[in-house]
């Protein structure tokens, strides 16, 4: 075995290392030059997950086994890499003004979020449970510590509390899953798990590799927040500040897929019916209840809370489908989500004054101070809602279309129905904004908020005319 | 001085489809596009006009900006966003009327609800925020499982796309037709609005500016109309056959409920938009008795009854604006005080009436003439509705224009000039219609054909 590595390896694990890099030395920035670190650290960040990007295009591809036994580099692996750094810079532009209003030292909040951003890579290229496990628990850990950010917020601390322990518990049966797979299979890696399992003739371990398997999936449909996994994140979205509630709907959500794609697509193609069966009940609680109870909030972070929850049921439709052709539907509805998720954070940022986070009495009159923003977030809503003429409409049609093609009638109808109560209370949410008469002074956005609700929103109205921009890579 | 500029712009960009599609009707072109749009879905950019969608666009492109004429723009809050979602709302309903392709079809059908919503919402009255929900949960519930029926579609024609044309063949051969066929007609039914589907209809009608009413009545509701004439009968024949005392029952029963109710309406708006229910039933009476003779009339009807009921909008809201109610007790015998105006309703309540040599009385007996020819002891039933209409549209005349004169002081002044001329221009078009309803009707003729035959849609 091949135990060294050239310098061809290390340009192919490039983009990995220029994160962690980044990290180490912001760290060693703040602590001895604090002034400096107060100063650029955002724009540091910025830099380096735009140099990362740079490097994932050009990355090469390396057949270094002491490399490819634990990681992979493909096609998903790349996308789903260049996603969680676009989740990264929007992250950023979401916290330039967070900073600067509620006087907050951005320093070490880069370093987690670079952490965390290492994590999301590390699950998009695992090839073995362990390296899935790693990057899962590096993004948990930063996580739950960017969370309780600001330590004056008692909401906050309370919020990465219980994000704390919840998150730690899933994380503990997780590893519990990948150690019962290992008693039933004899290895851990992604790669020959499927030909292992089905080489397994004895019951009692057929039953212990699914117990394995009910256990992981536990873990990532935590960080999915589906039903009934999904108790800590109405809570924590509404606790943490909003540019960590909107670092959490994107790059959570994000990274909980690109798990379950690399476990259940990667490498347990249509293993066992069981397995889907039991998402196809999940996908079922996951609508119904998100969809029910999301239509009684008024606190808006709270709202994307359930909002997420319901579309990561969207998501799951393809995972039940089962097999590789559900890709292209997942990677439309993905990027929908992921484009709208964020044009409709940045509205939030624009209104955020109080740690509480903005609630739906800030949005009254919003229409008649600054048309735009009103305008930007009605968009993001119709989108979100999967109203024509927005992308959402193909996205959600794509989805529909899948299940239909392999006979799930009943998630298309159950999907159509709960589209209703969806645009019920997005809707809500614009009338609410046309609304009002009292005069107050909206603060006007600043830059980095603007560039991000415009960017999501070109990118909407682009993928709205030619959806078929979004290809299946 | 700009903001009659910026009214004046929105006139000219809503008719000026006007124009190309004219141009289309005279020299009898049909032309077509079709273009892959989402090939990894199957999805093609087909627009198409054929003589039925013609009909529709011209009412669509004469309507609209008739809407952007009679608004008042000093009146409008942010007239600009009023304007833009009125154009937004034509540019729905002409793609809508144009799609050739079903996933087109469903993507401007839903569409076309944020417009309406938006000018609901916006600039209603006070209850406006609960009447624009309701219309849109309605009509969100009425088209929900479209998406599911239009997949059923797809995977049943052979081709793999949803071009109209292609799956027109094939939709009769599912196990699940009238499933499918039921979810087409509840959309187009809650659209329209069939009886009992109509609950949202007084309050979206009586509590939006007068633009939004008209668009309301004439235009989107033909959009409903529209859908019924285009899937039923060319995809759902046989069914909608079987189906037909149903429907009928329900579509007459609509016609005899509305001109009851609007008989007891004391508010004129009201009256004329249960009357509008009342003649909308009417229309798609003669589409559900599947008679060619009837389908024609009720394609002329449509067009007829959406110059109609916008005319009788607007003359109730200059009376409404005169008189500042829309109670028909308060005031009485203004036919004294202003006789233009007085005039000018009673050609449009004639004309609604159904009065022979005007444009609503063709389109009328031809439906008739279809139920005589195909279910003859229905027609006695339905003709009972010309004396109702006849019944409460005289009584409101009567009451507020020929009664005892009794008025608030502030009501003297009769039409201005461009009231006058709005006035004479509609009129002029209903008596046209109405004399000499020959072009229209060979257009008709030739629609329904395309409906009745599908396989003389031209070959995309």
């Amino acid at each position: 075995m091949n135990l060294s590595l050239s310098l061809y390896d290390l340009f192919a694990l490039s983009p990995q290392l220029c994160i962690l890099a980044g990290a180490i030395i912001l760290l060693l920035v703040e602590s001895f030059a604090p002034q400096i670190s107060q100063r650029f650290s955002l724009a540091i960040t910025a830099g380096i997950f735009t140099a990362a990007a740079i490097l994932t295009l050009f990355q090469p591809q390396t057949t270094n086994t002491l490399l490819t036994y634990w990681l992979q580099f493909d096609l998903f692996s790349e996308a789903f890499s260049l996603a969680a750094f676009a989740i990264g810079i929007a992250t950023l532009l979401l916290s330039h003004a967070f900073f600067a209003r509620f006087h907050v030292r951005p320093g070490e909040y880069c370093v987690f979020l670079l952490c965390a951003i290492f994590g999301i890579q590390l699950i998009a290229h695992a090839a073995d449970f362990l390296t899935l496990f790693l990057g899962l628990e590096m993004l948990s850990v930063a996580t739950y510590v960017l969370c309780g950010y600001v330590k004056k917020w008692t909401a906050s601390n309370e919020s990465s509390l219980k994000y704390f322990l919840m998150g730690s518990l899933a994380s503990a049966l997780f590893v519990y899953g990948v150690a019962l797979i290992y008693g039933a299979i004899g290895h851990t890696s992604l790669r020959t798990i499927l030909q292992s399992y089905q080489e397994i003739i004895p019951a009692p371990e057929r039953t212990l590799f699914l117990a394995g398997i009910a256990l992981v999936s536990f873990g990532l449909f935590f960080k999915a927040a589906i039903v009934p996994f999904h108790f800590w994140a109405p809570d924590v979205y509404a606790g943490a500040s909003t540019p960590i509630s909107a670092f959490m709907a994107l790059g959570i959500k994000t990274a909980a897929f690109a798990a379950l794609v690399r476990v259940f697509w990667g490498s347990l193609q249509h293993f066992d019916p069981l397995w889907n069966e039991a998402v196809r009940c999940l996908i079922y609680a996951t609508l119904i209840y998100a969809n029910s109870v999301a239509m009684r909030q008024t606190h808006l972070r709270r709202f994307f809370a359930y909002s997420g929850i319901s579309h990561a049921g969207f998501l799951l439709i393809p995972f039940v489908v089962g097999g590789t052709e559900g890709g292209a539907a997942f990677w439309i509805y993905l990027i929908t989500y992921l484009l709208s998720t964020a044009g409709a954070f940045a509205v939030l940022a624009i209104l955020d004054n109080h740690s509480g986070g903005p609630k739906a009495e800030d949005l009254k009159g919003l229409f008649r101070e600054s048309p735009l923003t009103a305008a930007t977030f009605a968009v993001c809503l119709l989108t979100l809602a999967g109203f024509p003429p927005t992308v959402g409409f193909f996205a959600k049609f794509s989805i529909f279309q899948l299940a239909y093609a392999q006979g799930y009638y009943d998630l298309v109808i159950l999907g159509l129905l709960t589209s209703i109560f969806s645009a019920f209370y997005y809707f809500r949410w614009i009338t609410i904004m046309f609304e009002g008469k009292e005069e107050r002074t909206a603060r006007r956005p600043c830059l980095p908020e603007k560039t991000l609700a415009t960017t999501s929103i070109v990118l909407l109205i682009v993928f709205s005319l030619c959806p078929s921009f979004i290809r299946y890579t | 001085m700009q903001l009659l500029t910026l009214k004046r712009t929105a006139i000219l960009l809503s008719i000026l489809p006007l124009f190309l599609f004219l141009y289309f009707w005279i020299y009898d072109l049909r032309p077509q596009i079709d273009r892959p749009w989402i090939p990894s879905l199957g999805i093609h950019f087909a627009l198409s006009i054929d003589s039925l969608s013609l009909i529709f666009i011209v009412l669509t492109t004469l309507i609209t900006p008739l809407a952007i004429l009679v608004s008042d723009e000093h009146k409008i809050q942010n007239p600009l966003a009023f304007y833009g979602s009125i154009l937004i709302l034509e540019l729905m309903l002409l793609g809508f009327f144009c799609a050739a392709d079903l996933i087109l079809f469903a993507f401007f059908w839903e569409g076309m609800l944020i417009p309406i919503y938006i000018l609901l919402v916006c600039w209603g009255d006070e209850e406006r925020e609960k009447t624009g929900m309701k219309f849109l949960l309605y009509t969100l519930s009425g088209s929900v499982l479209m998406i599911i029926a239009i997949l059923s579609l797809y995977f049943l024609n052979p081709a793999h796309d949803f071009l109209i044309s292609a799956i027109a063949a094939h939709a009769a051969q599912s196990a699940y037709t009238p499933y499918l066929c039921a979810i087409f007609l509840l959309a187009f039914a809650v659209k329209t609005p069939l009886f009992p589907f109509h609950g949202w209809l007084p309050d979206a009608y009586c509590r939006s500016p007068l633009p939004v009413t008209i668009l309301l009545s004439a235009v989107l509701s033909k959009a409903g109309i529209y859908g019924f004439l285009r899937i039923g009968p060319t995809f759902f024949f046989a069914q909608i056959e079987t189906w037909s005392p149903f429907l009928l029952t329900l579509s007459i029963g609509g016609v005899i409920y509305g001109a009851f109710a609007a008989w007891m309406q004391a508010d004129f708006k009201r009256l004329i938009a249960y009357s509008s229910l009342s003649h909308v039933n009417f229309i798609l009476a003669g589409i559900f008795v599947q008679q060619k003779t009837a389908a024609t009339g009720a394609i002329l009807q449509s067009l007829n009854h959406a110059l109609t009921v916008a005319a009788l909008f607007i003359a109730a809201d200059w009376v409404e604006r005169r008189i500042r109610t829309t109670s028909i007790h308060k005031c009485g015998g203004l036919c004294l005080y202003m006789p233009k105006l007085c005039w000018m309703t009673l050609f449009f309540v004639l004309a609604s009436i159904g009065l022979p040599g005007l444009n609503n009385f063709v389109g009328e007996i031809l439906i008739l003439f279809g139920f005589v020819v195909k279910r003859p002891w229905t027609a006695p039933i339905i003709a009972t509705t010309l004396i109702l209409s006849a019944v409460y549209m005289l009584r409101w005349m009567q009451q507020l224009y020929f009664g005892p004169p009794h008025l608030a002081e502030h009501a003297k002044n009769d039409l201005s000039k461009k009231e006058l001329l709005i006035g004479l221009g509609l009129a002029t078009a209903v008596l046209f219609l109405g004399i000499r309803p020959g072009p229209l009707l060979d257009q008709a003729h030739s629609a329904m054909q395309t409906i009745f035959n599908p396989s003389e849609i031209p070959p995309q």
